[in-house]
């Protein structure tokens, strides 16, 4: 069946069976493969992306529930956000796979801790594996970008 | 012998005889669908506000693409009852009810044909509705879009399909009395009273019924099994961890979702967003007064207070406690229902402010477990997925007495992972693929 | 894994071991294409000009890059990126030779190709093999630079110098874009001359040892890098395997998809024929979308033979492996000095203990993937890979061709950590591929990768010592059975032991320690019911992984019994002399670069410092895998054992590192914090076991690897050094396992001889 959201700010259709899971709909359907496959129950992480603003595992989400409703993936996020100099300034990844997903879940993080502790980062991130075990540098990549932007919030 | 016989035969004839009589109501007339322009468009308008404080289209429309059809199954001890068709159409709805008959029934529980009703329809709340709402409720019922559509029978079994016998159930538990403001309570508590009771008929859904399916007066607003969903106790025995406040009570009336308590799921996000929605905020205000008053109100710093002590003992018990319960946990729930313990958000719902946790039966949240909550339901376009794909009978389970375990002192749910699996099957929510 | 490449390299040469590196080659420098090309000429090979010979592909694959006309400088990388940042790595040791601008470096990954015998990452040994011929192909290239830009300047080259892509003499300079957009530099170097290249002192250098951002980091956040999962080709079909319910020996008996053509999209199963026999008894199920392929497997029933081992159990292999250990005829004596069984039959005491670790998954985030299509006669196989000269004969004699009509296509990996080693996942793609005459996409689930990971095999070990009446240490004896992986995936490359048996040696590196410990005898058996049961994988530091876990709990073990510190236990054994004197350029140093470590770990930790109650520290040292590519570790964990529960709070992890010169500071301080995290990982969450002939967990929701919240603090310190570099990605693997099992000990004085540990066997140990 045709279903119709908007991706990336773009109103895209797709004509698949309803409970195709969000994540391969975007990936092999639509052909942005930013967003990855990891453990297909909701448990890595690697497939977080957006629905209406809310980080959400889209391995287990299927493409009927998101009709008309607005899902960004890690293509549809500013280049300039404080979070992606932050990870190339903590030089984050290393094999790469998790790391459009953690990038999406800590932009949820920082919207709804701006100044994050060491427990609610830990608390909020523990969904999104790193089998690299890159954790302190991601870590350290959320507070440079939340540092970032309550300097560009106090700065008007 | 022969005589007494007679006597008693006789005796019940005349009983039967009296009971027809008494249980008989004329039909009305049926009269042409109305002119629009019969109504003012203020009268419309606020039709389609007391018919959303009604929830009309919760229980009337089954598909989107039929309002106020009906065809909505609502099963009970007694059998299957469909709903009717309200819209508009003269041969399958409502088309050639004259307003009298339209008030006739939401009053007294009795058809256009004469018919009467089964107490599905809270007739018994309805019979409080004043005038002029029933009539601004008529006016935008008969001049919504007419559907054509004629919904399945009952299946009611016998006797309980003999429509008569409504008449001796409304001699024993119909109470027509109209409503009355209450001397002394405020506007607010008094128009929330008059639209709780009445056209809101919360305790509808929120009180268990008898045997014979009416509400319990003696236990109004005490929780109840609807639709294989609990609708939770609203009394001062709640089950919620932190007492509501009015302005919680407001927020999850009018946005879905309370940061102290969690969101509406089930046929309450239907009343919350397909029906509440068309109140105004005076009215939602109006309601949080008054239901304020019957679940024992406190400040919102004590509130806060308990809050911040649920969530905090959560924390460190959920530090505690690594096992696969915990782990599973971690992995899938924190990421979105973890809070500050001084500012729980209400786009996180915190597990230990939510009564799905502290209820007795473990249902409600085994089936949010399962099939998750949809952009629709719950705060709007925040949606959850459901994880009965993914995780298999004893994950949620352990994850459910986890939960149980570190959330809130009520005592372990028994035999969690059977009920996981009743309840996936009567969701068809397969585990087929659910990962071993 | 670097002994492996550099035995595959010279078993085909039929050259020594140093044969890799920079001898009897030459180095060719000339215009190809669009720009210029630099490269070391493949040996036995005569061409006219190095623009011929390059033209012709005669080239090493290893090593060669280009500069175009604009200026930009693409470093080739033959080997796989998988969270190393080993591209990074390496350009930077060509480009501070070259005197490149390194904003104009770009890699390029390059697929194999039939003219280039060799291909295999193992993630250690890269930097250590290409440092020195990375070092001359930079310096040949700005020797040629300079050579012809001081011509086109018309001064004398002994006049210029190069800087940052440019060649100055004086007030004048010249681009390196704009040589070879106006040159005609065609150039030879001799072996000869390479070796007399002059080559930076350590102080010198501009990018070796500085800081830098690893070019492949910025695809990664914008979800640009391109993964062997995101592979597509036009037509193509997807396809999820059926794996049988044993690794090897399974047959198909019966397929019934009946209920799976309801599926909207299925299309039909495959029973794989497979002439290579790497996936007996596997059916394929064919779709036109990945999603439809997973709803209809779940549809089809296979009525399967099963193979021997459908009843294996983990504590089958570890009986198994416990009575290996037991027969003394049994293994390789892969160290046997005289007088081992002397000094125990003379000792004053002898301290004997066992251990045993469990089965552990890969896990990498990625699941196993492959796309396959046959092109103009050659077969394509796209996906990520560490090792695609030993996939290659395999495919090849799956899809039955030549192996010059296969090409592996490179792509990032979604993490390696020696699963990929094992290219079996690309054969079932090939035969559906040929099965069906068109492309094929298989993906794997994470329970389909779980189920048919190439796990580190569970090991039994006997670790032996016997002291003197004073207390020294007069001899030792270690004991170690797993399943093999070279065994089972590459059996050319088992060299011979003392006793003429043929062994694994990943299987037993990081026991051939160096303490002085009087005569020692390290005897490593293969566990055939191991092998036989599950295909073993080389996974992250392979070996020494276990080997380590038993010598250093171990060490630990026997301090105690003497009453000595385990820190000066260790320094009193760890002497430079003797065979562990060490010697250059590898292992220059030897046994007091360990000690080093260990005494700079000791200091960096607070060892010796009054604890918390139930809170402890716990060391462990390795010199990596290999004696001639040591990685001098050392670690300090801190943990908090909670009684009632058992459960094991890993506080604190301090590793100290000596691995000569870093080239890529930051790139080596994430391989060294995630390789001890993972070795902490693999202690206290991770671990499954075989049941019923397969893994137990193929999933998360039983699966359990370290997240966030479980990170400890972390302290990671280099010794600063100009040494030979060494191999960093898996020796800190090896130390925290150990170093916590020692830690509880001394929080609470309980012995875990076992991996993982968990807290039920924390706790059923304290309360016995």
């Amino acid at each position: 069946m045709d279903i119709q959201f908007e991706l990336n700010g773009k109103s895209v259709q797709v004509d698949v069976p309803e409970d195709t899971p969000l994540l391969w709909a975007i990936r092999d359907h639509l052909g942005l493969t930013g967003t990855k496959f990891g453990c297909g129950i909701g448990m890595c992480g690697a497939c977080t992306v957006h629905v209406n603003g809310r980080a959400t595992r889209s391995c287990i989400t299927p493409v009927s529930a998101v009709a008309n409703s607005a899902v960004t993936t890690i293509e549809g996020i500013d280049p300039s956000h404080p979070l992606q100099a932050a990870w190339i300034k903590a030089q984050a990844p290393q094999c790469g796979y998790c790391q459009p997903g953690q990038i999406m879940q800590a932009v949820n993080l920082l919207e709804d801790f701006p100044d994050p502790s060491d427990e609610q980062i830990n608390a909020v991130m523990s969904g999104n594996l790193c089998r690299c075990m890159a954790y302190i540098r991601i870590k350290e990549a959320i507070k440079l970008a939340a540092g970032e932007m309550q300097k560009e919030k106090a700065d008007g | 012998m022969k005589r007494v016989l007679t006597v008693i035969v006789g005796v019940g004839v005349l009983v039967l005889g009296g009971m027809i009589i008494y249980a008989w109501e004329p039909a009305i007339p049926k009269v042409p669908l109305p002119e629009a322009s019969r109504f003012s468009q203020a009268q419309i308008s606020r039709g389609k506000m007391l018919a959303g404080i009604g929830n009309c289209s919760t229980c009337h429309t089954n598909e989107a693409s039929r309002p106020n059809a009906g065809g909505l199954s609502i099963p009970t001890p007694f059998g299957t009852l469909y709903t009717p068709n309200i819209a508009p159409d003269p041969q399958t709805g409502i088309g050639h009810w004259s307003e009298a008959a339209f008030i006739r029934a939401m009053r007294e529980g009795v058809d256009r044909e004469g018919e009467h009703l089964f107490p599905a329809f809270p007739y018994t709340h309805f019979t409080k509705v004043k005038d002029e709402d029933l009539t601004a409720l008529y006016a935008y019922l008969i001049t919504h879009k007419p559907v054509e559509y004629e919904p399945p029978a009952n299946t009611l079994r016998f006797p309980y399909n003999i429509r008569m016998l409504q008449a001796g159930w409304k001699v024993l538990f119909f109470d027509d009395s109209p409503w009355k403001d209450v001397d002394g309570k405020s506007d607010a508590w008094n128009r929330g009273a008059y639209l709780a009771e009445g056209l809101g008929h919360c305790a509808a859904c929120h009180s268990p019924r008898n045997q014979f399916g009416a509400e319990q007066t003696d236990a109004s607003y005490a929780g109840a099994m609807v639709d294989q969903w609990y609708a939770p106790a609203l009394d001062k025995q709640h089950e919620a961890p932190v007492d509501w406040t009015m302005d919680e009570s407001f927020d999850y009336l009018r946005t879905g979702g309370s940061a102290l308590h969690g969101v509406a799921v089930g046929s309450m996000a239907d009343v919350v967003h397909a029906g509440l929605a068309w109140a105004s905020g005076q009215d939602i205000e109006a309601l949080a007064t008054y239901l304020g008053e019957i679940g024992g109100a406190g400040s919102t710093s004590e509130a806060m207070q308990k809050a911040k002590t649920l969530i905090s003992k959560a924390h460190r018990e959920t530090d505690a406690d690594m096992t696969h319960g915990g782990r599973i946990f971690a992995a899938a729930c924190v990421a979105c229902h973890y809070n500050d313990s001084r500012r729980p958000n209400t786009i996180r719902p915190d597990l230990a402010l939510n009564s799905t946790v502290t209820l007795k039966s473990p249902d409600n949240l085994i089936r949010v477990v399962l099939d998750g909550v949809s952009v629709k339901g719950g705060l709007p376009g925040v949606m959850m997925p459901g994880f009965g794909h993914a995780l298999n009978d004893n994950d949620i389970a352990d994850l459910l007495a986890f939960l149980r375990r570190t959330h809130n002192n009520e005592p372990p749910w028994p035999n969690l992972a059977q009920r996981v699996a009743q309840l996936r099957n009567e969701t068809n929510v397969n585990s087929d693929d659910a990962t071993e | 894994m670097g002994k492996l490449s550099r035995f595959i390299d010279s078993s085909k040469t039929g050259k020594d071991t140093e044969s890799r590196q920079l001898t009897r080659r030459q180095f060719l420098v000339g215009a190809a294409g669009a720009g210029l090309t630099l490269a070391f000429a493949r040996p036995g090979m005569a061409f006219a000009s190095p623009g011929d010979a390059i033209a012709a592909g005669a080239y090493e694959p290893t090593i060669w890059y280009q500069i175009q006309r604009d200026g930009r400088i693409v470093i080739n990388i033959a080997e796989a990126e998988m969270g190393q940042h080993i591209g990074t790595a390496l350009a930077r040791i060509v480009a501070d030779e070259l005197e490149a601008d390194w904003s104009l470096v770009e890699l390029n990954y390059v697929d194999s190709d039939p003219k280039w015998d060799l291909m295999v990452t193992g993630g250690s040994w890269s930097v250590w093999q290409d440092f020195t011929p990375m070092s001359h192909a930079g310096a040949a290239g700005r020797i040629a630079l300079i050579e012809e830009g001081a011509r086109l300047m018309g001064v004398s080259s002994s006049r210029c110098q190069a800087r940052n892509s440019q060649v100055i003499a004086g007030n004048k300079s010249i681009s390196y874009g704009e040589i070879v957009s106006r040159g005609h530099i065609s150039r030879t170097f001799s072996d000869d001359e390479l070796k007399k290249l002059p080559v930076k002192k350590p102080s010198e250098r501009r990018l070796i040892g500085h800081e830098a951002e690893a070019l492949d980091i910025p695809d990664k956040i914008s979800g640009a890098s391109v993964y062997g999962i995101d592979a597509s080709i036009e037509n193509m079909v997807y396809a999820r395997p059926l794996v049988p319910p044993t690794r090897h020996g399974a047959s198909v008996k019966q397929v019934d998809d009946s209920k799976a053509k309801q599926v909207d999209g299925y299309i039909r199963t495959l029973v794989l024929d497979d002439p290579s026999d790497t996936v007996p008894g596997w059916a394929v199920v064919i779709a036109n979308s990945f999603h439809a392929a997973n709803r209809a497997a779940s549809q089809v029933k296979v009525d399967w033979q099963p193979g021997k081992t459908s009843d294996v159990s983990e504590q089958q292999i570890l009986d198994h492996g416990e009575k290996l250990i037991g027969d003394a005829t049994k293994g390789a004596l892969v160290v046997d000095e005289p007088g081992v069984d002397d000094a125990f039959s003379h000792a004053d005491s002898v301290l004997e203990q066992d251990y045993v670790t469990h089965s552990v998954l890969h896990f990498q985030m990625e699941p196993v993937n492959a796309l396959a299509f046959e092109k103009d006669g050659t077969w394509e196989i796209h996906t990520g890979n560490q090792w695609q000269s030993l996939a290659i004969p395999v495919l090849a004699k799956a899809l039955d061709v030549d192996q010059s009509k296969i090409v592996m296509r490179t792509y990032m990996l979604g993490g390696g950590f020696g699963r990929r080693l094992n290219g079996d996942y690309t054969v079932p793609a090939a035969l559906a591929a040929k099965a069906l005459g068109r492309p094929v996409k298989l993906v794997f689930t994470r329970e389909d990768d779980a189920r048919f990971d190439s796990i580190r095999s569970p090991s039994n070990q006997k670790v032996r010592m016997a002291f003197d009446a004073e207390g020294q240490v007069i001899g030792m004896e270690h004991h170690a059975t797993a399943g093999w992986p070279t065994q089972v995936m590459a059996p050319f490359f088992m060299p011979k032991a003392k006793n003429g048996e043929k062994y694994d040696p990943f299987a037993i590196q990081g026991a051939a320690h160096w303490y002085s410990v009087g005569a020692h005898r390290l005897r490593a058996i293969s566990n055939d019911l191991a092998n036989a049961t599950f295909r073993p994988g080389w996974l992250r530091s392979v070996g020494s992984g276990w080997v380590n876990f038993a010598l250093e709990s171990f060490m630990d073990e026997a301090a105690h019994k003497l009453g000595k510190d385990p820190i000066d236990f260790r320094l009193g054994l760890l002497k430079a002399e003797g065979k562990n004197a060490g010697s250059a350029p590898n292992a220059v140093g030897g046994a007091s670069r360990q000690a080093n470590v260990l005494r700079r770990v000791k200091e960096l930790s607070g060892w010796g410092t009054n604890q918390p109650s139930d809170t402890g520290l716990g060391v462990a040292t390795s010199y990596g895998q290999e004696r001639d590519m040591p990685t001098w570790t050392a670690c300090v964990t801190k943990v908090r054992v909670d009684r009632e529960t058992g459960r094991v709070h890993l506080l604190r992890l301090s590793v100290v590192t000596d691995a000569g010169t870093i080239v890529h500071p930051d790139g080596a301080w994430a391989q060294v914090q995630g390789a001890s995290l993972w070795g902490a990982s693999m202690a206290l969450h991770e671990g499954t076991q075989i049941a019923a002939g397969q893994v137990k967990d193929t999933n998360l929701n039983t699966y359990t690897p370290m997240r966030m919240g479980d990170v400890p603090v972390i302290d990671v310190e280099f010794i600063d050094s100009s040494e030979t570099s060494m191999g960093l990605g898996e020796p800190a693997t090896t130390v925290a396992g150990p170093a916590i099992a020692n830690a509880i000990f001394n929080a609470v004085g309980v012995r875990l001889r076992s991996l993982p540990i968990r807290a039920e066997d924390v706790h059923k140990a304290l309360n016995t």
